[in-house]
């Protein structure tokens, strides 16, 4: 059996451990940077081995862990979880160079970055209901106290308002799951926490009457609505967008936000068939809210982090949208922009980080001219702009491009208002806040004002080079997606065994 | 063997713009003769191609990208006589800027720019599908951003280049519905493509558009028709170019004449199919074109900066492209040709009289025509080769622009007696009168009479007259040599495909004309001559003041309502800036966040509110004396008791 992923959670694990007993912030920050190399190197390793053409679970490791009440230590990937495992370990790498500078009790910021790669790696690969509910809630709790220290003004709400709010959604989604898990008996008459036998019995109605797996499916939706965040569930996400410290924003938006798109995916996708039509509905009207709604909210801000903030609740609308038009393509889009987002959208949040703590304001109105005097910056960041604009040649517009073509064949009159209610609203809001910020005359307090550090230039270069570089060979990651969207559109849940893969 | 290398036409500027930009500001000039020199080298790679497949062939190379769609090049006529033009032009440009840039500290970065914007726009000419053509049409969006903004501390500057990229977004929303359209459609048809075949390339299209639903292709094509309105400048998406002038004039020289606002028209011609086989696309394109032909001209007649003159003629030129594009609803492919005929001509023209004006305003340092006067005296070669874009641009006989907006104005006539409807055709003669006059208006009163203002008095450096002299020669004798083969080759251009015009008519509802054409009476044959030398007469009326017969004071005055209109350019920019973005789409916005704050939110809050105020009445049964909860204690066991009870009768 494989051990590349336990590898993978077990570094950052013991690195959080040694970056926490560090002294100095020299030492922190290397033990961080190594800590989190490793698991990046490994998941390139994966990547290159990984069979890109199978339908099957790969990596997957297995053991027995509380065996009489069916729980397992299961991991392991297929083309939904490596494409976000590869997006986590980059980010991860990516932010800790990023807040190289950070000297604001250095050690333990760093290892709650590695505690929430930990927390992130285990969601996207954990195969077993219950390793999943744990890691999903081990997440919370360096992005609780990353916001709680490290935040603004108002840390001390939105430090709250962020834990209770997505704790109370990850709480109805444990109901659910026990649900699940009290239901179902395997052949043997045990109850089982494997996630791929679970989601293969809800299409069972002998096992799963529609009325239950309706509730089951209702709570299950809502952790992962909240935690993408879909509207109406997003107002926890501005706040603590805005209160928490830059490397806490980009890790909230560009990991975070993505457990609920994998959610979507992993347990979702599978129930929809076995489940009131209603909700297939329901949840396109979600997304195609989300991406409206978000963006004239975005055009409404004064803050430049809340409109990045919006900004994703717009963009994530393209994965719930996608993935119940339920075509290969839609659903293959969905699964890149999720990926495509999570680079992006680290730009952004840096941006507005750089721009926070070298003017120290991000208020837009008292911005202007700052390409005057932040050259280096201001390329990066319109590049950044760009890209979540849609801008061809860059990750995102393959994502969009394919959402919307995928998602014309079966809800046509909801593509056309996304493409005509939010597109040109989207171009709005990102070409009207980079222009404010960064072009014009220098306004004269700035003239001071010094380019960004070279290490957060490091980070952002390169997060565009990967952005261009995926937008460019889209096909590097989409062709894993189109067998996982092939998959989970038109074959039923096949759990491990079936697979041989243990 | 320049097939082979025909990637690297878009290839050579990339490398350019990769090349000035970290190497640029080390070196003299900004690097700009690498790109230069990649612009001439892809018109070298051009035009051996060219030598290649002239006359009968096409070029056709393509691979799988991701998903369902590919990457390709196809040279076709069409193609091909525009990457050779646009090269040609570019490189003309490129040289002129370098010595009209020297001196700004930003060079390397306008010749990195440069040459993304020529490299992205000979890759959309290039492309072989719709959606790499979409791509390639967003970067030079970008890149035109970019540019027009060149000079972002200006505030105008860098608010014409935001609005340049919205107003023209606008018409890529409906570019990016029209290719989720089609390729829908497409697939619904459940074709079986041979390997190497893609349902986005245009032989795909142009071969099953006839099956495509009849409705769905109106859509579809004036789905297309908008993302060309907002590219090539038409009503009502006009607004932004006159706005673009903020960038340096070698960026509105490449906007106007080659690489921005013609991809419009060469996508209308590119789809032509498409478009003849949707009922009525056509005619509206006829009259979108034929209305922003005459629309922009009046707009032309009272403008006092050189370079928005210059800009309302470049609207209304591209309505006369699209006028006779709109044409071929009876004349067919042949309207492709006459079209293209005139964009390559006017791009000649128009970039020669932009860097005309921008040879004046490098001397004079102004754009306002009210300053000049005279200039001719200190500027012989620029006065000249102006003047000669002028005969050109006002139709004047046996000059490239006679020969194009004569066939223009032909082929409208021809729509107009096989339809009665000869709306188009009479905004295309007025608009060609109008034309010819505020040219001449434009170069009387910038190089006649007497100075206006003190400004230096000197010809500009040979690196700038040179191109203008190249570019004169072209205005003026292009038309005369090329057109019959022009014609021929591009008539040819979908023969390549097998494209059935006549079942393609069957669905788009056209009469195909039997034999000969009806030849069009005499003063049709004159008419254009008339109206392009009597506006010129007009303007020496008017204008010069040698021959000064009339003045406009007795025609119109300060608080003329008419000549506000015009000069407000009919109050555009009131109404879609400061009334539908600023009002509506910004009050939206601003409602959204109410309702998120005041709604979304609160619910939220009151939840929690209640959440926690039930907790704190709970709290209030914990009184601390343990008297109260033994007999809390007690009162529980009992009602279990009696509860158990109960249910096990029941059960039993």
């Amino acid at each position: 059996m494989s051990n590349e992923i336990s590898l993978m959670i077990a570094i950052p694990l013991i690195g959080a451990v040694l970056a926490f007993l560090t002294r100095s912030r020299g030492l922190a920050r290397i033990v961080a940077l190594l800590a989190s190399l490793a698991p990046l190197i490994i998941s390139l390793q994966m990547y290159m081995g990984f069979d890109k053409s199978s339908k099957m679970m790969q990596y997957v490791e297995s053991y027995d862990w509380v065996p009489s009440l069916g729980i397992k230590y299961t991991l392991g990937v297929d083309g939904i979880g490596m494409p976000l495992v590869l997006l986590s370990t980059i980010v991860s790498v990516l932010v800790i160079v990023y807040s190289w500078g950070e000297n604001h009790r250095p050690n333990q910021f760093f290892a709650l970055l590695l505690l929430n790669e930990v927390g992130v790696l285990g969601v996207f690969t954990a195969l077993d209901f219950f390793l999943f509910y744990i890691f999903w809630e081990i997440v919370l709790i360096p992005m609780f106290f990353l916001i709680g220290i490290w935040g603004g003004p108002r840390k001390d709400y939105a430090a709250i308002k962020f834990f209770i709010y997505t704790h109370v959604a990850s709480l109805v989604m444990l109901i659910s799951i026990f649900a699940l898990y009290f239901t179902y008996r395997t052949p043997e008459g045990l109850h089982t926490m494997d996630m791929l036998t679970l989601l293969q019995a809800t299409s069972d109605t002998t096992i799963f009457p529609t009325a239950l797996l309706n509730l089951i499916f209702l709570g299950l939706l809502l952790g992962f609505l909240v935690k993408m965040p879909a509207f109406p569930f997003h107002t926890w996400l501005p706040d603590a967008h805005v209160e928490a410290p830059t490397a806490g924003s980009v890790v909230l938006a560009a990991l975070l936000l993505k457990m609920g798109g994998y959610g979507l995916f992993r347990v979702i996708m599978p129930m929809l068939p076995s489940v009131s039509d209603m909700f297939v509905t329901l949840l396109a009207v979600i997304g195609v809210i989300s991406i409206v709604y978000g963006g004239f909210m975005a055009l409404a801000q004064k803050d430049i982090k809340k409109l990045v903030a919006y900004s994703s609740v717009s963009h994530m609308g393209y994965v719930t949208l996608g993935a119940v038009a339920l075509t290969t393509m839609s659903v293959q889009g969905a699964m890149f922009q999720q990926f495509s987002h999570g680079l992006i959208t680290c730009v952004l949040f840096m941006s507005a980080g750089t721009i926070q703590h070298t003017v120290g304001t991000r208020i837009i109105a008292d911005l202007g001219g700052l390409a005057d005097r932040m050259p280096r910056f201001a390329f990066l960041m319109l590049a950044g702009f760009l890209a979540s604009l849609g801008l061809p040649g860059m990750s995102g517009f393959v994502a969009e491009f394919l959402v919307l073509t995928g998602s014309y064949a079966t809800m046509p009159y909801y593509v056309l208002f996304v493409i005509f209610a939010g597109i040109a609203v989207t171009a709005g809001y990102h070409l009207w806040a980079v222009q404010k910020v960064m072009f014009g005359p220098i306004l004269k307090k700035y003239l001071d004002v010094h380019d960004a550090h070279s290490y957060e230039l490091l980070s952002m270069s390169l997060l565009i080079l990967l952005v261009i570089l995926f937008g460019v060979q889209p096909g590097l990651i989409t062709d894993m997606m189109g067998v996982a969207a092939q998959q989970l559109i038109y074959d039923p849940v096949m759990t491990l065994s079936q697979m041989g893969v243990i | 063997m320049y097939s082979d290398y025909a990637y690297l036409i878009v290839g050579l500027p990339v490398l350019a713009f990769v090349l000035t930009i970290f190497l640029g500001w080390h070196l003299p000039k900004g690097g700009g003769f690498f790109t230069v020199l990649a612009t001439f080298g892809g018109f070298i790679l051009s035009y051996g191609i060219f030598k290649e497949i002239y006359p009968n062939e096409i070029l056709h190379q393509s691979m799988h990208w991701f998903a369902n769609f590919n990457v390709g090049i196809l040279i076709d006529p069409l193609a091909l006589v525009m990457l050779l033009m646009v090269t040609f032009v570019c490189t003309l440009i490129h040289t002129y800027a370098l010595g009209y840039m020297d001196g700004d500290h930003g060079m390397a970065r306008y010749f990195a720019e440069a040459g993304l914007f020529t490299a992205s726009m000979l890759g959309l000419i290039f492309s072989d599908n719709i959606l790499q053509l979409f791509i390639f049409w967003e970067l030079v969006g970008l890149c035109s951003y970019l540019l027009i903004g060149f000079w972002y501390r200006k505030p105008s500057a860098a608010a014409a280049a935001k609005k340049a990229f919205l107003v023209t977004r606008v018409g890529d929303v409906m570019f990016l519905a029209a290719i989720v359209l089609l390729y829908n459609n497409l697939a619904s048809l459940n074709l079986t493509l041979p390997p190497g075949e893609y349902l986005l390339q245009f032989k795909v299209i142009y071969q099953n558009v006839a099956a495509i639903p009849p409705d769905q292709l109106t859509y579809i094509a004036l789905l297309f028709f908008g993302g060309a309105v907002g590219k090539s400048g038409q009503f009502p998406l006009h607004v932004w170019l006159p706005d673009a002038m903020e960038g340096p004039t070698t960026v509105s020289a490449m906007i106007h004449a080659a690489t921005m606002v013609t991809a419009g028209v060469y996508l209308v011609a590119r789809l032509f199919p498409l478009f003849y086989a949707a009922p009525s696309a056509l005619l509206i394109v006829a009259y979108v074109g034929g209305f922003t032909a005459l629309f922009a001209a009046t707009m032309g007649l009272t403008a006092f900066d050189i370079k928005r003159v210059l800009a309302f003629s470049t609207v209304s030129q591209l309505g006369y492209m699209m006028l006779a594009l709109g044409a071929g609803a009876v004349v067919g492919a042949a309207s492709v040709g006459v079209s293209i005929f005139h964009l390559i001509g006017h791009s000649f023209l128009k970039a020669l009289l932009f860097l005309c004006a921008g040879s004046v305003i490098h001397a004079v340092n102004t754009n306002d025509m009210r300053e000049m006067g005279g200039v001719g005296k200190y500027m012989k070669y620029t006065a000249m080769t102006m003047a000669a874009g002028g005969l050109a641009l006002a139709g004047f006989p046996l000059t490239t622009g006679f020969f194009s907006k004569d066939e223009i104005l032909v082929v409208a006539w021809e729509y107009g007696s096989a339809t009665t409807d000869f709306i188009p055709y009479i905004l295309g003669i007025l608009g060609a009168l109008l034309t010819a006059f505020y040219t001449f208006r434009l170069w009387f009163v910038t190089f006649t009479g007497e100075p206006r203002s003190d400004y230096h008095k000197h010809e500009s450096p040979w690196i700038m007259l040179g191109p203008l002299m190249v570019l004169a020669f072209f205005a003026l004798f292009f038309g005369l040599g090329a057109q019959e083969p022009f014609y021929h080759y591009l008539e040819s251009n979908f023969e390549h495909y097998d494209v059935n015009f006549e079942a393609l008519a069957a669905v788009g509802q056209h009469h195909i004309e039997e034999g000969e054409a009806a030849h069009e009476p005499f003063i049709i044959k004159i008419l254009p001559i008339i109206v392009g030398v009597g506006g010129i007469l007009l303007a020496i009326l008017f204008y010069y003041p040698r021959f000064r017969k009339l003045d406009t004071r007795k025609f119109t005055t300060e608080n003329d309502p008419i000549r506000r209109i015009l000069l407000k350019g009919y109050y555009q920019h009131e109404i879609y800036t400061a009334w539908f973005a600023e009002t509506v789409v910004y009050g939206i916005a601003l409602l959204s966040n109410m309702v998120d704050i005041k709604i979304v939110d609160a619910t939220l809050n009151k939840i929690s509110e209640t959440t926690v105020a039930f907790g704190g009445s709970l709290r209030k049964a914990q009184t601390g004396i343990i008297q109260n909860y033994i007999l809390a204690i007690i009162f529980g066991v009992v009602v279990l008791v009696v509860l158990i009870k109960l249910w096990l009768e029941v059960s039993i």
